[in-house]
């Protein structure tokens, strides 16, 4: 198998690139970012700097650097993060950008499998009452929805609308991978002292470490099969365990006044995290079905999720670590 | 939990059980049952009585309506306890795992009666009978007789709080230590094959069916008991 990796210097790319180098049956990573990077990690490793904003660029990295490669396979995990960002560049990012590569993809001569990192959030629920949530949920379509999910949504039925041709497309609906630098709204949550919750409810979430997204990515590549798989975490707990697990201190109050409360916050600090984009798994717990990534792709998660931790709690395990 | 209640159950409400036995040991059941009283104590008594007098102390999975799930406290309460929400993608996954659920097809209606329709089954959904039928899971039909005249409803607030059909205003503000009783019948098998499911008519006749026992399940209690505190 000879791969071509997206977003590779992000953390889960890196993850994915390092999963794979470990298949004896990969013979070549191709590893495509936009940051310049020194030396490959490995010999079977090649590295593009390349701008998939840009058509052109996409263009020539399948029809030129793919080509030259023998790629077979592409994986598709370059995303915009930020969810406070907006506008046509951020759309270009997480949207044009999927539709050129997966176009130039089914175009390509070589490669015959498109895997693609969709996420959880772009199912809808209308009604919130839907415990477990199938590949088969409707996708949350409402037009007033931030364009952050927007753009997810779009992404993720535009690579659905190139199913059934030559090209084999799986697209793995992930369940929110809680690390730093990768976009996790969990993570900036809970990297603050004090996290507000809303009072009455203390939802069931389910997380996914990073080595168990990279397993599921390796998997899909592996796999003949296509489709649309959801891909969750070993790890499901009550939001309240999740603060606790963290160190952190989580105060109750009524829902209405953590939207308000949160944009304050991000105005004085900075951070990521949008409560509004997270307000109905604050409420009321949805947690994906993994059962058809199970069947079919044999993706089983294993790892816990390492949780934000203050820096004397750091400090400590590495010193008990070290002593060890 | 099960121990905090055990006083409610045992003493308060000195609940009685009948043909606990027919519950299955394993595998998919449902169980069916009447619902009445303002708010599902009812429920909770079936749930008690599953987990301390069936042969082997199953977890009954009690599937509740969709607004319950949006219930500041209560919400998540009853999900800790192993509540639903009564989905169709809920319960398919329940009976594919091989649980025992617990389903009142009268949802609000049954609570929503006026005192004097006790224990008249009100509407009655058939979504469970498709369910039984697809995924050939006994149906245990299930009558509880103490929860109307325990807490009757008084009148209905037209608000709709979190989702709620309406807001209840009890007859009075906690329920009386009437003497409840739960009668299990005889599991029944609807339909012949999986595929019947999605014949209507079969599923509409099944449900009939499990509606008629539990209705004379409830005739034969009433007519047993000699008082409603006795």
């Amino acid at each position: 198998m000879r791969v071509m990796v997206t977003g590779a210097t992000a953390p889960l790319g890196s993850a994915i690139v390092g999963a794979l180098l470990a298949e004896p049956e990969v013979e070549l990573v191709l590893g495509v970012g936009t940051e310049h990077r020194g030396a490959p990690i490995s010999p079977r490793m090649v590295y593009l700097r390349a701008d998939l904003t840009h058509r052109r660029e996409v263009h020539d990295l399948i029809h030129r650097a793919a080509t030259a490669h023998a790629i077979d396979t592409v994986v598709h995990v370059g995303q915009h993060r930020n969810p406070h960002d907006d506008g046509t560049r951020v759309h270009a990012q997480s949207v044009d950008s999927v539709r050129a590569l997966v176009l130039a993809c089914s175009e390509h001569a070589t490669i015959r499998r498109f895997v693609y990192r969709s996420f959880a959030n772009v199912y809808a629920q209308p009604h919130a009452t839907t415990t477990l949530i199938d590949e088969d949920t409707p996708l949350e379509l409402d037009h007033r929805a931030p364009q952050w999910l927007r753009d997810r949504v779009e992404a993720d039925l535009t690579v659905c609308g190139y199913r059934g041709g030559s090209l084999q497309i799986s697209v793995l609906r992930c369940a929110e991978v809680v690390a730093p630098d990768i976009g996790s709204q969990l993570w900036d949550y809970l990297s603050s002292r004090i996290c507000f919750r809303p009072a009455g409810f203390d939802p069931m979430i389910n997380v996914l470490a990073i080595e168990d997204a990279a397993s599921a990515f390796v998997a899909a590549v592996r796999s003949s099969v296509s489709g649309v798989f959801n891909v969750c975490g070993a790890e499901t707990l009550p939001l309240s365990r999740a603060i606790s697990e963290s160190n952190r201190t989580a105060i109750a109050i009524p829902g209405g006044l953590l939207a308000p409360l949160y944009g304050l916050r991000r105005a004085a600090t900075g951070f990521e995290f949008r409560y509004d984009l997270n307000a109905r798994r604050f409420h009321l717990g949805s947690l994906l079905d993994g059962a058809r990534a199970l069947g079919k792709l044999g993706y089983v998660p294993r790892t816990r999720v390492r949780w934000p931790r203050p820096w004397w709690r750091v400090l400590l395990e590495r010193l008990a670590e070290t002593r060890a | 939990m099960l121990e905090r209640c055990a006083p409610i159950y045992e003493r308060y409400f000195r609940v009685a059980s009948y043909g606990s036995e027919q519950v299955p040991a394993e595998g998919a059941a449902i169980l069916v049952a009447n619902h009445g009283g303002t708010l599902p104590v009812d429920a909770a008594m079936l749930c008690m009585d599953i987990l301390r007098s069936s042969a082997r102390k199953r977890i009954p999975r009690a599937i509740c309506d969709h607004f319950v799930a949006r219930l500041p406290v209560v919400g998540t309460l009853l999900s800790r306890c192993g509540t639903v929400s009564g989905t169709r993608a809920n319960v398919a996954h329940l009976l594919e795992r091989g649980e025992l659920i617990a389903i009142w097809p009268e949802g609000t209606t049954g609570p929503a009666k006026r005192f004097r329709d006790r224990y008249r089954i009100q509407a009655w959904r058939v979504g469970f009978a498709e369910l039984a039928i697809r995924y050939r899971a006994p149906i245990v039909p299930v009558a509880i007789l103490g929860a109307e005249e325990s807490w009757p409803l008084m009148t209905k607030l037209g608000l709709h709080w979190f989702g709620a059909p309406y807001v209840p205003v009890p007859a009075w503000p906690v329920p009386l230590p009437t003497h409840y009783r739960i009668q299990y019948g005889t599991p029944i098998l609807l339909g012949d094959d999986a595929r019947d499911a999605d014949d209507p008519e079969i599923v509409a006749a099944g449900a009939a069916r499990v509606r008629a026992v539990i209705e004379r399940q409830l005739q034969d209690l009433r007519m047993a008991r000699r008082g409603i505190f006795r």
